[in-house]
Order: C-alpha cells, then sequence, then structure tokens
C-alpha cells in the first residue's frame, strides 16, 4: 500500500475511532467531529490544489494571501461585531502586522521571495495575527460589558474616555500574548511546534527545521503584539463617543449609544 | 430651600428627555440643584434616576432639554472638568486596583496623596486612617461605599452626585453618611442624592425631587416624601403643582 493511501486511510481510522468514543459516551460529539473533519478534507484539497496552481503562476500568490487576510478579518470581526467597524479593526490589526513582516523577512533575504516560501510565511504570521485580534478584541468587547461600572467610574473623577479604557486595554494586551508566549517558551520541549514538523516531515534536516521554526516563533511575538496593540487603540477609538464618553456595550452582539 | 431665577449657583436642569430606543426615561424634567442644601432624588425602580443623575454630569447626553452649571450650559464645558466639579459616586461601589490609600490619591488632579487631605476625605466617610493601607479589593459592600464617597470628596466637586448611597450600608453607617453629607452642604457643597430609602430621603434632604412616569416634582420633604412613604412608590401628590421652573 502507497504511503499517500496509508495516511489517508490512518487519519480517517483516528477520526472515526474519535466518533466512536464520542457516541459511546453520550456526548453529543460524534455529528461535529465528523463534520469538521470532513471540512478540513475538503478545504485542504481545495487549498492544495490552488498552491499548486499558485507555484506555477506566482502572480496568484497576492490574490491567495489577500484571501488570506480578509478571511482571516471576517473570522476576527466576528468575535467583536458588537463594536462599529468591527471588520475594518480586525483587517488593520491583522493586515498591517502580518504582511509588514513578511515584508521585512522577503526583504532581508530571511526567505525566498517564492510563492513556496512566501504563503507559508504570510500564513502563518496571519494566522498568529488573527488569533491576537481575536483575543484582544473579545476580551475588550467582554470587558465593555462587565466593565461599565468601572469605566463610569473613572470617567466621572474626570479621567479622558481614553484613559478610562487604558486599564481594560492593557489587560486585553496581555491575555492576548499568553498562548504564544508559552508556546514560544515550551517550544521543543512540551510540544513539537508545526513548522517544525512540517519541514522534518518534508525531508529538511532537523538543523534547518529548527532554524525556520525559530525565525516564525519570534517574527511572531512582535506580530502578535503588534496586532494586540492595534486592536486596543482601534477599538478605543471605536469605544469613544464625543465629550467624553465610552459607547455602551449591552451584549457581545449589540450595542446603545449613550 | 430653592433656587431662584436670580440665583445662578449650582445646577439647572430644563425640560430633560431622555429615551432608550421605544421607551421614553424622561420627560420634559425641569428643576434645581442649589449648592449648600441636599437635594433627594426618589421614585420606584426603573423612574429614571440614575439616568438623570448621569445626565447631570454628561455621561449621558439627553435627547432634549439643558443642564446648566452656575449659569453656564455644561454641554458647552469641557468635559473632564464639568465631572471634577459635578462628581458622581455611582450605585456599584467601584474599588480601583490597589490600597485605599491609591483609590484616593488616583482622584487627585496631580496623583500626589497628601496625607491630611486623605485622612480628612475618609473621615468625612466615616472611616479612619487605618483604612489607608488596606488593600481596597478586600473591603465590604459598605467600606467600599464609603471609600468611593471620600474618593469623590477628594476632588473637592463643586456638586456631588450619588447614586443610593445607602444600598450597602447598616442604619448605623447610614446615619453617619446622613451626618457627613449635612455637613458637606453647611460647608457649601451641592448634594443630590438618587435614592428609594424614603426614610433616608427624609432624614437627609432639603429639598425632594420625584420621578414618577417620567416626569419630576419638585417640593420640600414633608410634602412629597409623606405620600411617597405611604404610596410606597414616590408617587407625587397632585396638590404639589407642577415642576419648578429652574433658575
Amino acid at each position: 500500500m502507497s504511503q499517500p493511501l496509508t495516511q489517508i486511510l490512518a487519519s480517517a481510522a483516528f477520526v472515526l475511532a474519535a466518533a466512536w468514543l464520542a457516541h459511546r459516551q453520550r456526548l453529543g460529539l460524534s455529528r461535529s467531529l465528523l463534520t469538521a473533519a470532513g471540512r478540513a478534507a475538503v478545504q485542504l484539497a481545495i487549498v492544495g490544489a490552488l498552491i499548486a496552481l499558485v507555484f506555477r503562476v506566482p502572480a496568484l500568490a497576492i490574490a491567495f494571501v489577500a484571501v488570506m487576510v480578509l478571511t482571516a478579518s471576517l473570522t476576527a470581526g466576528s468575535r467583536m461585531r458588537a463594536l462599529p467597524g468591527a471588520r475594518r479593526i480586525a483587517l488593520g490589526a491583522i493586515a498591517l502586522p502580518a504582511l509588514g513582516a513578511t515584508g521585512v523577512l522577503l526583504a532581508v533575504g530571511a526567505f525566498a521571495a517564492t510563492p513556496r516560501a512566501t504563503i507559508p510565511t504570510a500564513g502563518i504570521l496571519i494566522g498568529g495575527a488573527m488569533l491576537a485580534t481575536t483575543l484582544t478584541g473579545r476580551r475588550l468587547v467582554e470587558d465593555l460589558i462587565a466593565g461599565v461600572d468601572e469605566i463610569e467610574a473613572r470617567l466621572s473623577l474626570g479621567d479622558r474616555a481614553r484613559d478610562a479604557l487604558v486599564p481594560l486595554t492593557r489587560r486585553a494586551i496581555a491575555g492576548a500574548l499568553v498562548p504564544l508566549i508559552d508556546q514560544t517558551r515550551s517550544a521543543g520541549l512540551v510540544t513539537l511546534p508545526g513548522t517544525f514538523v512540517g519541514l522534518v516531515l518534508g525531508g529538511a534536516s532537523p538543523e534547518t527545521a529548527a532554524r525556520i521554526q525559530l525565525t516564525v516563533l519570534l517574527t511572531l511575538l512582535l506580530v502578535q503584539l503588534l496586532s494586540a496593540l492595534l486592536t486596543a487603540e482601534l477599538v478605543t477609538r471605536a469605544a469613544t463617543l464625543p465629550g467624553e464618553r465610552v459607547l455602551v456595550v449591552t451584549s457581545p452582539a449589540g450595542r446603545r449609544l449613550r | 430651600m430653592t433656587a431662584t431665577r436670580s440665583d445662578l449657583s449650582g445646577l439647572a436642569v430644563h425640560g430633560l428627555a431622555v429615551a432608550h430606543g421605544e421607551r421614553v426615561v424622561l420627560r420634559d424634567v425641569s428643576f434645581a440643584v442649589p449648592k449648600g442644601a441636599i437635594t433627594a432624588l426618589v421614585g420606584p425602580s426603573g423612574a429614571g434616576k440614575s439616568t438623570l443623575l448621569r445626565c447631570l454630569n454628561r455621561l449621558l447626553v439627553p435627547q432634549a432639554g439643558t443642564v446648566a452649571l452656575d449659569g453656564e450650559d455644561a454641554a458647552a464645558l469641557e468635559p473632564c472638568t464639568l465631572r471634577r466639579r459635578v462628581g458622581l459616586v455611582g450605585q456599584t461601589p467601584v474599588m480601583l486596583s490597589g490600597s485605599v490609600r491609591e483609590n484616593l490619591a488616583y482622584a487627585l488632579a496631580d496623583g500626589v496623596p497628601k496625607p491630611a487631605g486623605l485622612t480628612r476625605a475618609l473621615a468625612d466617610a466615616g472611616l479612619d486612617a487605618t483604612f489607608l493601607d488596606r488593600p481596597a479589593a478586600e473591603l465590604s459592600g459598605g467600606e467600599r461605599a464609603r471609600v468611593a464617597l471620600a474618593r469623590a470628596l477628594t476632588r473637592k466637586p463643586e456638586l456631588l452626585l450619588l447614586d443610593e448611597p445607602t444600598a450597602a450600608l447598616d442604619a448605623a453607617a447610614s446615619e453617619h453618611i446622613a451626618a457627613t453629607l449635612r455637613s458637606l452642604a453647611h460647608a457649601g457643597l451641592g448634594v443630590v442624592v438618587a435614592t428609594h430609602d424614603l426614610p433616608f430621603a427624609a432624614t437627609v434632604a432639603d429639598r425632594v425631587v420625584a420621578l414618577r412616569d417620567g416626569t419630576a416634582v419638585t417640593g420640600k420633604p414633608d410634602d412629597l416624601l409623606s405620600v411617597s412613604s405611604q404610596s410606597r412608590a414616590a408617587d407625587p401628590p397632585d396638590a404639589t403643582g407642577p415642576a419648578e421652573p429652574p433658575p
């Protein structure tokens, strides 16, 4: 049996086992597990075919990266849709750091300026930026709902609206970076990061894989921090009303102007 | 003790209207808040007391009407300056992170704690100086309410708005707050107390503004609170007449 067929059969067996186990435990997750696996298979097959096409037609790489950025912006924006212009906020917070860092890495020659190097690099950085944007934005929306008394207390003491939101934005930014800081700190000890695994399985030497993984992880630290900072800044602007007032968010999906 | 048209000291509310979506909370509300007196704002739950307080320091912008501070349109004042002059202690006494001292120092314009001033503010709110170094997060509900009052007082406001200040206090603490407010008013501070605690309002207030169905009726405590306490809903009597025009 060929190795590709074995890989497909083995992974299918694992997901079927997961669905069976969930069914036996009456968790109500069997359908979700199978649906998620099916979607992943279809999406990855399409993406694989698309990337193969992009490798043959390099100009398509720009369109491919643009689609990644837009999809990430829609996903992160949906997590803070209680705010006006949530998708624009997400687009700015994801695109600027991720594409900027990709550009720097290509410009200095850290990676070859080819579709084969550009798309995975941009993809990882866009994904990291999306995670930081989502975590920061969601936490800020939650705090705008739960922290209205604290915000009004600060405003009533004479704070400017921007200053009254600073404790919220600091908490949100710090919280958003925890997963990446933990991942970076434990890289190689607790888990083998995806880039490293992919490169080794693809035939690269462990030394090369480690070097590239480190480049990606350390770049992500700045990208995610910038995304979190940009999200906080753009949310602060969106939540600040004329007259040093703050937008009252009543639920994750709703808002009321005061 | 009521303000007259020639007396521009304090707040003057005229024709205030607020709606949240389709729901009208306040309509054509007019009254005056003189300095040197305590005004009780009474009414049933949901009558719009908290909404009205927020309009007075422009945490909330009304759909119609004006609020004037010492004769000057509050909307024309720089918002942060207005809020330093018209302090508000909310219904939930929020403690900022850190000690009581840090909470009080936060309210100071330059952020530099002056021990005598902080101790005085604490004493005014019924707490002694030993509270200064206690973590604010560990205080009881009643202690938080008093620290929040002390924090507002460190700003030396000209008017002080209090939303349900006795909600977390026992009778003795409420009486202490009442005595403090009377003392502050005697020293020239204008005080507005929004409360559903009618006995407290009767004890402390020089004048009463009763909210009912979004409108306001102004009068003396004896006129309004006796009827309100009977109805348990701060229902103003017809005999008190229309709302007092602002100065």
